[in-house]
């Protein structure tokens, strides 16, 4: 548990805003995706003027993964020009997961990352407020990438770690875990019961980039589009599954939902089942290829017979 | 639903690859080897070509278990499709069991093309596994107003001739 | 002015125990504990300081759970006319013969206590849409059987802005009375005959003695401020908002306004008044399934997207504008009601920071003042190209 709480504005932001300027001066990045202030808090933004730099902002409300915005699908942002993304250390592994999977050219996008020490849970605030154990965003607890290395500029002090929320994610995870099998599903139904398939989760997420979805194959469908319980159990599995190995806990799935489902519990499995079975960790370097795809002659098969 | 349930019989769908299950399968025939008549095959090509999904819509169409079983590791017939299989069904396994569905519910197995006698093993196993937690009515459930099914060996009405 | 009627804070939870007694299902606002919910494991911003609430509408068990504080339910009334998936039919094969079975259209009667005058007034300005070309027996099944009772709103925050599209915190469109809080309880207003059987039904709840000096002016006051408040938020010419939007297809400032949203639909389906489904034939076996039809978006990608591949709106910024079209253009043109209530929630839930208080601001700007549109004042201009 630190002894001071993390400021509310993060350092580094003056520099952050003249890489910018200097950036869209010298006219080969033509827009600058980063988090400004307005009424309901931070929110994304785009620079394409010099003279807007002063716009960007980076305190603990800018929760937002930016790199959604790199999604080939987003042809009106593409439309802009090449871009320049502010990311943090959980964003920039989504980047390093789109190079993975040959989303991406390394040279197609400027990366100008910000050290973080973390973000609020509640973050539509028209203030920042400083990290405490009950303010801050449970993922960011025990964040492995505060200097982030896939970057092209980096700027800002380092930060003290993230507090340790009231209750870890693991706590969570490992709570569900201990649970009989029959309150699992009790609980799992009940959350899916909620879900009304707005596919937030889906646009929201950066890696979640197939030009046709699962879900909208309709010959056949292979999953159920009502929003009943057995169609959304079907829908979420199917995205956890593909997410596998994948997923960078950015948290934006969870965050993004209208109606409250705990998908950090779900994408924190999956990591753990991973790192488990194949010693796998997702980070920001592309080199290392994913998990699933992938395979060992030894890999673990103790459930089959 | 731990009670046995005699009086019911499960459905169990089986997912198998063509070149050692099924065959596997077959010989488990030819040997009039005794074994539940529960199971319902489906023959792919690979293992390696089991989407998860299958499995999902088995259970939304009524099954109450399943079976995916394919070539042992090393043994593909094309060299790697089960090594992709090993992976990608363990992911499953585990994320359904988080869920809270039984695994008990889902069998995996490597059943070569002359091991009929393991195949019996593995479906009377799997059989008795299911007889004992009962029908999966629970899955089809969750979507309300869902058509009931006919009674145990036939999912829905006569199909016109 | 309809006659008033006062009922004290004791008797309203009485009411509502009464109705609940004789079998009447209520539905109205309940507050709960996020972290005392049996999924307080699921709670993202748990604190377990049990400081944290959900308010949503739901069918009472008990006069207990009625929420009074006057909070914003996370999702409108919506789901109780147009449920979030419902099925319309199921079939079964049988030899060469196929037997349909339809869903009952008549429904047993309910009420509704303590409703916000936003989610109501949003379902008198559906209505239209439901009895336009076809009569949506299901809607309108659930609407005769409904008794709704509007709670006079204090105003939520500054993303509330329902006195801009023609309704106010203390409306009655689409309700059938009106309760406000004053000393010791609530002056009731009926505005319909459902709204007048209930008092028929529950005299003794009830007491005649208003007097127009005291609580009558209380309410009066009441109302009068919660519209002040809520006016302050945004004014605009609806009807020049409307004009502007009908005639400046192209207009590069909607695409602008759109740049940052995500498609993800959660504004959809929070908004009152958002009304678009998707009809599928689910087969469940060999030759039985059931017809659903579940609550769809514009904002997907796949809602224009025809069978041949082509998609005609196939990039967000396009589907963004075409939701501002629909609420604020198409539907007023066509219905003469603005598809919005200023409930506020689509900006609330956004959490890409959409703001359509922002939005709306800007396109009347654009079209009382055209020469002082300036787009840059709302959003980052586009990169030349």
């Amino acid at each position: 548990m630190t002894d001071t709480a993390t400021a509310p504005v993060y350092t580094g932001v003056d520099d952050l805003r003249r890489i910018a300027r200097e950036l869209l001066e010298a006219g080969d990045v033509r827009v600058i995706i980063g988090w400004e202030a307005a009424r309901r808090g931070a929110r994304p933004v785009f620079v394409s003027d010099p003279a807007e730099t002063d716009k960007l902002i980076f305190d603990t409300r800018c929760v937002h993964n930016l790199v959604t915005y790199l999604n080939p699908r987003r042809d009106h942002v593409a439309e802009l020009g090449k871009i320049a993304l502010v990311v943090k250390g959980c964003d920039v592994k989504a980047v390093a997961g789109l190079l993975r999977e040959s989303q991406l050219g390394r040279a197609d996008v400027v990366l100008i990352g910000v050290r973080c020490g973390g973000v609020l849970e509640e973050n539509e605030l028209p203030a920042a407020l400083a990290l405490t154990p009950e303010t801050v965003a449970p993922r960011c607890y025990g964040c492995d990438n505060r200097e982030p290395t896939l970057t092209d500029h980096l700027v800002g002090e380092p930060q003290p770690e993230p507090p340790r929320p009231v209750m870890t994610i693991d706590e969570r995870v490992a709570a569900l875990d201990g649970q009989p099998l029959e309150e699992r599903w009790a609980f799992w139904t009940e959350q899916f019961g909620k879900c009304v398939r707005c596919y937030a989760c889906r646009q929201v997420c950066p890696l979640c980039i197939c030009e046709q979805c699962i879900v909208e194959k309709t010959r056949p469908q292979w999953i159920e589009s009502s929003a009943h319980p057995r169609g959304n159990l079907s829908w979420n599995v199917t995205r956890a599954i593909h997410l596998a190995g994948r997923c960078v806990d950015c948290g934006e799935c969870e965050r993004f939902c209208p109606v409250g489902i705990p998908l950090s519990l779900l994408n924190r499995k999956l990591q753990d089942i991973v790192r488990e079975r194949y010693d796998y960790t997702v980070s920001d370097d592309p080199e290392n290829a994913a998990p699933i795809g992938d395979y060992r002659l030894d890999d673990q098969q103790e459930f089959i017979k | 639903m731990t009670d046995a349930h005699t009086d019911f019989e499960p459905r169990i769908t089986a997912f198998v690859c063509n070149w050692c299950t099924y065959t596997g399968a077959d010989l488990a025939g030819t040997s009039r080897l005794h074994m539940a008549s529960n199971v319902r095959l489906i023959r792919l090509p690979c293992t390696g070509r089991i989407d998860p999904l299958f499995i999902v819509k088995a259970f939304e169409r009524g099954a109450d278990g399943v079976i995916v079983s394919g070539c042992h590791p090393a043994d593909c017939h094309y060299t790697s499709g089960n090594y992709h299989a090993r992976r990608r069904f363990a992911v499953f396994h585990d994320i359904m069991e988080f869920i809270g569905v039984d695994p008990r519910r889902m069998t995996f197995s490597w059943v070569s093309a002359s091991e009929g006698a393991k195949w019996k093993d593995v479906v009377n196993e799997a059989v008795a596994n299911v007889r004992e937690l009962g029908p999966y009515e629970a899955y089809r459930a969750l979507a309300p107003e869902a058509v009931e099914l006919e009674p145990s060996g036939h999912s829905g009405a006569e199909v016109a001739s | 002015m309809s006659d008033r009627y006062f009922i004290s804070d004791s008797d309203l939870r009485g009411l509502a125990a009464d109705l609940l007694g004789a079998g009447t299902e209520v539905i109205a606002p309940v507050a709960t504990d996020i972290c005392q919910s049996p999924s307080a494991i699921a709670a993202t911003a748990c604190t377990l300081d049990h400081s944290l609430v959900d308010i949503d509408y739901r069918a009472l068990t008990s006069a207990d759970e009625l929420d009074l504080d006057r909070g914003l339910p996370q999702l409108s009334l919506k789901g109780y006319f147009l449920p979030e998936h419902e099925a319309l039919c199921s079939w079964k094969q049988k030899g060469t013969t196929i037997e349909v079975e339809e869903v009952p259209t008549e429904f047993a009667a309910r009420v509704v206590l303590a409703a916000k005058p936003c989610d109501a007034a949003a379902l008198e300005v559906v209505d239209k849409v439901m009895n336009w070309d076809y009569k949506d027996e299901l809607w309108n099944g659930r609407r005769e059987a409904t008794t709704i009772v509007n709670l006079t709103c204090p105003m939520i925050d500054d993303s509330c802005f329902c006195t801009a599209v023609g309704t106010a915190p203390d409306d009655v469109k689409g309700a059938d009375g009106l309760l406000t809080p004053v000393a010791g309880g609530y002056v009731y207003e009926p505005a319909t005959d459902k709204g007048r059987a209930l008092i028929e039904g529950n005299k003794a709840r009830f007491s005649g003695d208003v007097e127009a000096d005291t609580l009558g002016r209380e309410a009066d006051d009441e109302r009068a401020a919660s519209r002040r408040r809520v006016a302050a938020n945004l004014e605009i010419d609806a009807e020049s908002v409307r004009d502007w939007i009908d005639t400046h297809f192209e207009d590069p400032l909607l695409s602008q306004l759109a740049i940052r949203c995500n498609g993800c639909g959660a504004c959809t389906s929070v908004c009152p008044t958002c009304h678009c489904f998707d009809i599928v034939d689910e087969q469940e076996g060999v030759g039985h399934g059931t017809r659903r039809r579940c609550w769809d978006t514009c904002q997907a990608p796949t809602f224009t997207l025809h069978a041949s591949g082509h998609n005609p709106r196939d990039d967000q910024h396009v589907r963004y504008r075409q939701r501002i079209n629909h609420k604020f253009a198409i539907y007023p043109l066509k219905f003469g009601e603005v598809l919005c209530t200023g409930c506020g929630r689509c900006t609330r839930v956004c959490h890409a920071g959409q703001d359509l208080v922002e939005i709306l601001q800007a396109i009347d700007i654009a079209a009382r003042r055209p020469g002082d549109a300036d787009p840059a004042a709302a959003e980052p201009e586009e990169a030349a190209s």
